[in-house]
């Protein structure tokens, strides 16, 4: 009896603690269980799971970092210029003098260099990120329409090198974009749940005014959130240039809806405050199972963003529900009894 | 009996385009006493709070803390000095767990900045059970605190103030919104508090809140000092009536007089 009771207790502080990435977990399987049934030929298959890891971490990898400024309570819409601007920097680099390291850590410092522009901008100029970010995302990508004059740039001829081969090929039919996707994830779940950086992130996504009173440097700290979020847009942008093997100024225009909604499909809460590595992980891993699993199933490729439309909506409503059931219960905030208070 | 004073506001001038918030104000402290600071709406109670909290600057005056001149204070040089301060306006992250506002700004990490998570969970079951809050829903330090009632919240920013270096906490209306109940157990800890040798100025216009437990109360009213008593020399009715009194007209009846401990000139001659 006694095991009982606190089996069951344990299981509702589980589903209390991690409700949103429970149910994310099950919509990820429920989807992979459906397709699979639906093509069991496919789902049986390696080679399906090796192209789902491969086109699944561009989604992923900005959305990972696009979940610290969410959590903040703004948002980036410059990131696929972003991930552009850097591919065309790793692209410009290598075929200027080889595949060399120095080159992706170029292409990674400038992806870094437009997020901090992109935080300062927010903090000092008292724009809200969604137009601040709007703005530089028009600047970024006419930066590389500019500088390539819209042209491709191929990096086929490198994939024999040693960058090229640690950033993007296989082992053992596991493509190393995903090995690199469960890196940033670990380093980013390692940074917002156990480092002072994240505290704050968190913090000051709830009430940037208790932040200030208590004394976080709040303008610091989007600041960092942001340059972080401009380097790991540029090692998503240099993936997608290895992925494709080409550089092109539109390479990261396709994961601006993607990322986002990866984000609140993960349970990051539109009004900031709340969110997890884990769920944004997921949310992406999702977005391209419906992309593989539509094509797969003998549907038309159409049909995958009716699907995805359908998932982000509901996604979002939930969110909605959440946050009007927050604002009702802040309205009847109960008082507490004098026995509850032990008094 | 006067102590060495632990903290000090010397001559404090504040004014907003204009208006003076604040007139020539001295508050002390000493160590492990509870000042009552006690006013109306509009005294100048949370200007001097946000005067010692680095959110405004004083225009003039100073702080002596420890012997030590400090021409404005900054929330770092509060949190360095042990002053720990509860603000009127919420200051919890609702969505986050109670641990996590507890330690909220001042997180207790290892090198290189990780959080010490056990260590603070661990305190935070502490301060808890100290603080009395026995319903089970409340005594998990993993709890996310927008789950808890007002007087949980408020118990969590109090919790901070038990902050194991701080040596002053300045209370600002604590029990404003709260139940009887809740308002009680605001008090018992103000007492725990001052038990642990630490120092607090207690601030709220009700004056039945503060006289259990202050040792000493400041009345300010309209940015101006106008008295300061002793416990010792006041019954509760006594300062009812010098409230009521200083409300109404803007002194307090000349009975009390010889028992106004403040000297400053300035103070007596705003009304006089």
């Amino acid at each position: 009896m006694i095991k009982k009771i606190s089996m069951e207790k344990f299981l509702s502080t589980l589903w209390n603690a991690r409700k949103t990435q429970l149910v994310v977990t099950l919509v990820l399987f429920g989807m992979w269980l459906a397709f699979a049934t639906a093509n069991p030929f496919a789902f049986t298959n390696i080679i399906t799971y090796g192209s789902w890891f491969l086109v699944a971490p561009l989604t992923i990898i900005p959305a990972l970092s696009l979940t610290y400024i969410v959590i903040l309570g703004q948002i980036d819409l410059s990131f696929p210029s972003v991930m552009a601007l850097s591919a065309w920097i790793l692209a410009k680099a290598w075929s200027g003098q080889g595949p060399t390291i120095e080159g992706v850590v170029l292409a990674l410092c400038v992806g870094a260099f437009a997020g901090l522009l992109n935080g300062i901008l927010v903090t000092k100029s008292g724009l809200s990120s969604i137009i601040a970010t709007l703005g530089t995302s028009f600047f970024w990508l006419g930066v590389v329409d500019l500088g390539s004059n819209g042209f491709g740039i191929s990096l086929s001829p490198f994939q024999n090198s040693v960058p090229f081969r640690v950033l993007m090929s296989n082992i053992m039919g596991v493509p190393t974009s995903i090995i690199w996707s469960i890196f940033v994830a670990i380093v980013l779940w390692v940074l917002l749940n156990h480092h002072v950086f994240g505290a704050h992130l968190y913090i000051i996504g709830n009430n940037i005014t208790a932040a200030r009173t208590l004394g976080i440097k709040t303008d610091r700290v989007i600041v960092y959130a942001y340059t972080l979020h401009g380097l790991v847009s540029g090692f998503a942008g240099i993936l997608a240039a290895l992925t494709t093997g080409t550089f092109y100024p539109g390479i990261g225009q396709a994961y601006l809806l993607l990322s986002i909604a990866a984000v609140f499909i993960g349970g990051t809460l539109v009004t900031g405050g709340v969110g997890t590595i884990y769920g944004s992980f997921l949310g992406g891993l999702i977005l391209s199972l419906i992309e593989m699993g539509v094509l797969s199933s003998g549907f038309s490729g159409y049909w995958t963003e009716v699907i995805e439309g359908v998932i982000i909506v509901t996604a979002l409503l939930v969110q909605w529900r959440l946050i009007l059931r927050e604002r009702r219960m802040k309205l009847q905030e109960p008082k507490m009894t004098a026995n509850e208070a032990g008094v | 009996m006067r102590t060495e004073k632990f903290f000090r506001a010397v001559d404090l001038v504040k004014t907003f385009e204009g208006i003076v918030a604040l007139k020539h104000i001295n508050i002390d402290v000493a160590q492990g006493e509870v000042v009552g600071l006690v006013g109306d709406n509009g005294a100048g109670k949370s200007t001097f709070v946000k005067l010692v909290s680095g959110v405004y600057r004083p225009d003039s005056g100073y702080f002596l803390i420890n012997g030590k001149k400090f021409e404005r204070l900054t929330i770092s040089d509060c949190q360095q000095l042990g002053i720990t301060i509860v603000h009127q306006e919420s200051t919890t992250a609702d969505k986050q767990t109670i641990w996590r506002n507890v330690f909220l700004g001042k997180e207790l990490t290892y090198p290189l900045g990780f959080l010490k998570i056990n260590e603070m969970k661990r305190r935070t079951a502490e301060l808890l059970e100290g603080l009395g809050f026995v319903a089970e829903r409340a005594t998990s330090p993993d709890n996310v605190l927008r789950n808890l009632s007002g007087g949980f919240r408020q118990g969590i920013q109090l919790a901070r103030a038990l902050d194991f270096t701080a040596n002053l906490a300045i209370l600002d209306e604590p029990t404003v919104g709260l139940s009887l109940a809740e308002s009680q157990i605001v008090l018992d800890f103000v007492s725990k508090i001052k038990e642990k040798g630490k120092s607090v100025i207690l601030i709220s216009h009700n004056i039945y809140h503060l006289y259990p437990v202050a040792d000493r109360f400041v009345i300010l009213d309209r940015g101006s000092k106008v008295g300061e008593f002793l416990k010792k020399d006041m019954t509760i009715d006594d300062m009812s009536r010098v409230l009521v009194s200083i409300a109404r007209t803007g002194h307090f009846p000349k009975e009390f007089e010889d028992k106004n401990i403040d000297s400053n000139p300035i103070v007596r001659s705003t009304y006089d």
